[in-house]
């Protein structure tokens, strides 16, 4: 098998379906290739799908072509600590209002759509097909070479949509040879099966309201956190860990895991429940100082191959980053066949495209927020502290109360420490 | 819940040619061994009486983790599957 195309996108993941979708509706000849047997098969996250600019851009109607799930309009935080935690919950009537402010959804279902979406435009999508080599033709990018299907596919220019990895980037030399451990973050994941009337009832819903929740002190001191969310009759119970802190910690994933659903609290939420699917999946979680060259002659690198996740808030946002530079690196293509110009000078417009939209601009701005997240005392000693202090505030024994500031000071002092409690807040104040 | 179901609950299918091959001089002279607690499938195993590392290719949820952890590049092969082989999520 040997196929001319204008353009080859790698990966038929959020950032490449949406790049091939751009280049299709402007008439480019461009193939979508995939490893997976069909586009999402290979792919899980937390999660939610938050807002989409781009994509509601080309598709006016997106919130009811896209297969969703449920809508959130609950969202908590937990701190936990041993068999005690602390939770906070906001509910908004705002969140109940569309534009909807995000959406559980499955992954093989919803990159699967926005695949065919790109095929219905006029893209061509070659599944079961991972990329391994770049073809050079004199010294220039001229295809790739497939295992699976085995064959060539030749084209001009390339975007390395291959996710979190990207050996497409690494082979074009794009990308460093190693990653820092430091930088990156695995997530594990169980899908519960549920029925639909005991979720709404659990947790409040009525509806297609959802429920997300994120917990902080899940992980046995290792540096990560929890999530939580609800689809219409399934529950996603998550982990995340750092890969620097979890290599040297001794602990696997796994085990982790079965501790954070056998905690009395988790356990009663998911209590009925039967596991339908584990998944794993690495997150770039480096941000700003992560991100490799974006363009080379003849290629573009978008979504988590150019680290384009931001992991410092207490939400995940990958895909909506993913999207929206797959469609400016399919804008960039079409002015390049435009132009003629396949070089790095003529593919520029995608850095600068991207330099005036939210996500370089949300990056940049994140920069200093992974620094914290690398205290420990985030993922141990605040849980801990604020798990004991609202104990000690409910605590009715007979003896004289401590006044509420004292009891807060006691805590601190006795988890955390006072200096490192006011180094933690300022440091937290700087990253705002 | 009993550990071993959360891996049967995972579907896979299993290429013969593994996409991940290690070359097992380099773990046995490994200070760190990270990849063995960090693998979410339990593909990787050290043997302490033997001094010997066993990797199983077929359960890995291809989520890339030793990839990052190895600090020594013991890998003579690290790569996605062939097309079409591999994990298979059906929701998730
Ligand atoms: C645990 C976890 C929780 C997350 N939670 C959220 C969340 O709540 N909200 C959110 O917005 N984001 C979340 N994310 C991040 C989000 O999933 C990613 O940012 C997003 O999927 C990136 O999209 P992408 O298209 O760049 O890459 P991917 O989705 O990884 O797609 C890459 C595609 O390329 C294919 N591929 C790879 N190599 C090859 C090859 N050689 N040949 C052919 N095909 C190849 C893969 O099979 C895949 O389909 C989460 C991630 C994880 C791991
Ligand atoms: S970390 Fe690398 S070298 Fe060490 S045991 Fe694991 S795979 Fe082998
Ligand atoms: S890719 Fe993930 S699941 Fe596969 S062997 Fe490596 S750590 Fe284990």
């Amino acid at each position: 098998m040997s196929k001319n195309y204008q353009a080859i996108v790698i990966g038929a993941g959020p950032a490449g379906s949406s790049a091939a979708l751009t280049m299709a509706r402007a008439g480019l000849d461009v193939a979508l290739v995939e490893r997976g047997s069909f586009p999402g098969e290979k792919n899980m996250f937390g999660g939610l799908l938050h807002r989409m600019p781009s994509l509601e851009k080309i598709f006016p109607d997106f919130w009811e072509r896209a297969p969703l799930e449920r809508h959130i309009i609950k969202k908590g935080v937990t701190f936990m600590t041993g068999d005690s935690s602390f939770s906070t919950t906001i509910e908004a009537g705002s969140f109940d209002k569309p534009p909807y402010n995000g959406y559980t959804v499955f992954r093989p279902r919803f990159d699967r759509w926005l695949a065919e979406e790109a095929v219905a435009a006029g893209a061509t999508l070659i599944t079961s097909s991972t990329v391994d080599q770049i073809v050079l033709k004199n010294g220039k990018i001229a295809g790739v070479t497939i295992l699976g299907r085995s064959g060539q596919l030749n084209a001009p220019v390339l975007v390395a949509a291959d996710g979190v990895l990207s050996f497409t980037a690494l082979k074009a030399g794009l990308r460093k040879p190693t990653f820092d451990p430091a930088q990156m973050a695995v997530g594990v994941k169980a899908l519960i099966d549920m029925p639909r009337e005991m979720i709404d009832e659990r947790f409040g819903l009525v509806r297609d309201q959802g429920f997300a929740n994120e917990f902080v002190g899940c992980t046995e001191g290792v540096r990560g956190g929890g999530c939580f969310y609800t689809n219409y009759d399934s529950l996603s119970l998550g982990l995340v860990f750092h890969l620097a802190s979890l290599r040297t910690s001794g602990k696997t994933p796994y085990d982790l895991l079965n501790a954070f659903m056998e905690q009395p609290q988790v356990a009663k939420m998911i209590s009925g429940g039967r596991l339908l699917e584990y998944s794993a999946h690495l997150i770039p979680e480096g941000g700003y100082d992560m991100i490799p060259e974006l363009v080379g002659d003849g290629i573009i690198v978008a979504g988590d191959a150019a680290a384009f996740c931001n992991a410092t808030g207490l939400n995940l946002e990958g895909i909506n980053l993913a999207s929206h530079s797959g469609v400016v690196a399919g804008e960039a293509v079409i002015a390049a066949h435009r132009a003629g110009d396949f070089s790095k000078q003529g593919l520029t417009a995608y850095k600068k495209l991207l330099d005036e939209s939210f996500v370089i601009k949300d990056l940049k701005q994140a920069r200093n927020a992974p620094h914290m997240l690398h205290n420990n005392r985030i993922y141990h000693e605040y849980p801990e502290m604020m798990c004991n202090f609202m104990e000690n505030i409910y605590k009715i024994e007979g003896i004289p109360k401590q006044n509420v500031t004292k009891l807060f000071l006691k805590s601190a002092r006795e988890k955390v420490g006072l200096g490192n409690l006011l180094a933690d807040g300022f440091s937290a104040w700087r990253s705002l | 819940m009993n550990i071993d179901e959360i891996f049967d609950n995972t579907s896979f299918t299993i290429d013969r040619e593994a996409h991940i091959v290690l070359n097992y001089e380099i773990c046995t002279g490994c200070d760190n061994r990270g990849c063995v607690n960090s693998c979410p499938a339990r593909c990787y195993t050290w043997s302490q009486e033997e001094q010997k590392m066993t990797f199983v290719h077929d359960g890995c949820l291809e989520c890339g983790t030793c990839y990052v952890v190895c600090h020594k590049n013991a890998f003579t092969r690290w790569r996605y599957p062939r097309g079409g082989f591999g994990v298979a999520y059906r929701m998730t």
